[in-house]
């Protein structure tokens, strides 16, 4: 009954779930297509979480339709819950129980057996990097390791399509690294993953972003797109320790200037028309006194996006 | 098939929490034995040697003849002899006589005309256990001793006096004996309850469920796996309790085993229910151990028949007593330990049982099913 390839794996209508009064997300309308690295964005309380679990069958959309894998949603949870994989945003997986009898459990909960039963959990191993330390308590893994068995005790029947709710929170730089290596490793062979983050440098991997603020999807495009659309004029990062307010003052009264945001240590202004030249800028900012700063062009980032449209947001604004 | 498939999966998992946690072992094992000894040895409910006051008013051969009868065992020891009935309120007071008799007038005079003849039996109720045991026993041997005087006057086979004392009571009134059905649905119900509602608890606490739910698991199969080997665990506490009892205090099992088995694996069945619900509606185990020991030990201690008797109760706790299972429980255990009952005599209480299962189950999968969307 699953439907030609070429039909989107994921096609949501106006999905909407209430809490209460509460709406978490409220008519959210996308699509994923095969194959993709379907990115979603947003702070915390946004809806992210809300929207995968209506896609997993775990949550009863309030109203709206989805579609997941070729099945209607929530009439046949059960057979959505087979084609798909799901890392949820805690860490789920069993402390007390040995790497081994984690995954053995969960193979026997997706019905595997026999041969394929063996062999899908030796690959999960292998992708945990853990055949070694089978035997370990899972307790016992550090962070960077059990995110990769979660992700591999949901690969174990070979879903096509993989939702993971924030994996790499609180995980090192490094495996973070080395976990979205896997990412487009599992994308390569065919999988579908759809991801959500709060680090907008991995959102650059995505091939496309939907951007959550107050549970409206109020943007979704490529990374590029995005930036194109939403971060109109050249970006120029200035450093030298100048504050928002100072650079602000110095810049008062200069036509084109759209926008200053802090940006690690510098700060991105975004401006249009002549001081767009970074030669042009810091004759500008002589004529204010700031002598010095080192300018440069830069791209806009995703977090510019974020920033840009998260403006109006009454919920929490830190990503 | 698939179903049970995953249920085997599930209870497997369990079997291994059971194994890496050794406390739910060492508890669940060691718990029996512990209560056993206490409740056995240390905490007796034997009552001996109870002071007694005889006020005989009647002075016939047959009011020194029940005197007799109640001196005769270990039970009551006579301190004061009197006719005067005003004397036995300081006697309590002053804790000389804990239980009096008193044979009124016209006691002889009434069975030799066939009546029956009425004594009083007064106790001092300031202990209770005491009291009440003194009194039943008290009673079981006034009537006893009456009917075989009216026997033996109208001149009918004599009935069988032994039979009618033990059906009262245990011969000997020995807790061990009597306790023993008591404390096995104490063991059961820590055991049901409480172990299962803490495991499906912790399962919401710590967000695995949700990952179980987002597996095609159905919910019958994490229901089956997940109880099951409490299930098995709770007969293998069965075996044990009785068997100690009978090692250790002589328990008779005058009854089919079978059929106990049968009985326990009902309440079992029900209780395990009465775990589910709990850690459905409150999800962290907290809460639910909370909940569990309110409405599992309290009931099993106190409604259950095991030390307080329930006909003493006022209408209210009798009527809860009535619908929660521990009381049919222990009724039915004592049936066909005690007294040797079959299936014929207990099948009010095992229905009682079935009942409560079916209604906690309709309740308990209800609630769950939510939790699934
Ligand atoms: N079961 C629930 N009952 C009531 N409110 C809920 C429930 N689940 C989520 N919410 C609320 O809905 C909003 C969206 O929650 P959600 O978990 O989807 O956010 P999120 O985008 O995943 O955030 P985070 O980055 O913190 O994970 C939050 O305000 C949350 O408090
Ligand atoms: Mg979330």
């Amino acid at each position: 009954m699953a439907e030609p390839a070429a039909a989107p794996i994921i096609e949501v209508q106006d999905l909407t779930r209430r809490f209460g009064d509460f709406v978490a997300v409220d008519a959210v309308s996308f699509r994923v297509e095969r194959g993709e690295i379907f990115g979603y964005l947003g702070a915390n309380g946004a809806g992210k979480s809300t929207t995968i679990r209506m896609l997993c069958g775990l949550l009863a959309p309030t109203s709206g339709s989805a579609r997941v894998a070729g099945f209607e949603l929530p009439d046949q949870a059960v057979r959505v819950k087979s084609s798909i994989g799901y890392m949820s945003q805690r860490f789920s997986l069993y402390t007390d129980l040995e790497v081994a009898e984690n995954l053995s459990f969960f193979a026997g909960a997706y019905g595997l057996r026999g041969a394929r039963r063996r062999q899908r959990i030796d690959y999960a191993l292998e992708v945990a990097g853990l055949t070694d330390r089978r035997r370990a308590l899972t307790r016992d893994l550090p962070g960077g390791i059990r995110q990769r068995l979660a992700l591999a005790s949901a690969l174990l029947h070979e879903p096509t399509l993989i939702f993971l709710d924030e994996p790499t929170a609180g995980v090192d730089p490094a495996s973070r690294r080395s976990f979205w290596r896997l990412i487009r490793q599992l994308v390569r062979e065919g999988t579908t993953v759809f991801v959500t983050t709060h680090h907008l440098d991995e959102a650059e991997y995505c091939g496309r972003v939907g951007l959550m603020v107050d549970g409206h999807l109020t943007a979704l495009d490529t990374p590029a797109a995005l930036k194109r659309t939403h971060v109109p004029g050249t970006m120029l990062a200035i450093g030298g320790d100048l504050s928002v307010p100072a650079l602000r003052s110095a810049l008062a009264g200069q036509d084109g200037v759209l926008d200053i945001q802090p940006f690690g240590r510098a700060l991105h202004v975004r401006v249009r028309g002549p001081l767009s030249d970074p030669d042009a800028m810091a004759r500008a900012l002589e004529r204010a006194g700031i002598t010095g700063a080192d300018i440069t062009p830069t791209e806009p980032t995703l977090e510019d996006v974020f920033l840009t449209l998260a403006a109006g947001s009454t919920r929490q604004n830190e990503l | 098939m698939d179903g049970l498939r995953r249920a085997r999966a599930m209870a497997l998992k369990e079997v291994m929490h059971i194994l890496r946690d050794r406390q739910v072992l060492v508890f669940a094992l060691g718990m029996p034995v512990l209560l056993l000894l206490l409740f056995g040895y240390a905490v007796s409910f034997d009552v001996e040697h109870i002071p007694l006051a005889v006020i005989d008013q009647d002075h016939t051969p047959q009011s020194r003849e029940l005197r007799a009868a109640f001196v005769s065992g270990d039970t009551f020891v006579p301190v004061v002899e009197t006719s005067d009935a005003e004397a036995v309120e300081p006697l309590f007071r002053r804790n000389v006589a804990r239980i009096a008799l008193v044979i009124p007038h016209g006691y002889g005079r009434a069975l030799g005309r066939g009546e029956t003849a009425e004594v009083q039996l007064l106790a001092d109720g300031s202990d209770n256990t005491t009291a009440s045991v003194a009194l039943g026993y008290a009673n079981a041997l006034a009537l006893s001793v009456n009917q075989r005087s009216l026997a033996t006057i109208l001149g009918t086979a004599e009935p069988p006096l032994s039979v009618r004392v033990r059906t009262l009571f245990n011969p000997g009134l020995e807790s061990a004996i009597f306790l023993v059905p008591g404390l096995m649905v104490l063991i059961l119900v820590i055991i049901a309850v409480m172990l299962t509602a803490l495991t499906i608890a912790r399962e919401y606490e710590r967000g695995s469920m949700e990952q179980l739910f987002s597996t095609p698991v159905g919910r019958l199969s994490i229901i089956l796996g997940k109880l099951g080997p409490y299930f098995v665990l709770g007969l293998v506490q069965v075996l044990l309790t009785l068997t100690l009892g009978v090692a250790l205090f002589g328990v008779p099992v005058n009854g089919s085993v079978l059929l106990l088995f049968a009985v326990a694996a009902v309440f079992l069945l029900a209780m395990l229910m009465q775990g589910l619900l709990i850690s459905v509606v409150a999800r962290n185990q907290m809460l639910a151990s909370q909940l569990a020991l309110l409405s599992t030990v309290l009931p099993a201690l106190l409604l259950s028949g095991f030390i307080f008797p329930i006909e003493n109760m006022p209408p209210l706790l009798q009527g809860i007593a009535n619908v929660l299972p521990p009381m049919h429980f222990v009724r039915a255990l004592r049936a066909i330990l005690l007294r040797g009952n079959g299936i014929a005599v207990i099948w009010p209480d095992v229905l009682a049982l079935a009942a409560f299962f079916v209604v906690l189950l309709t309740l308990a999968t209800r609630r769950f099913r939510r939790t699934l969307a």
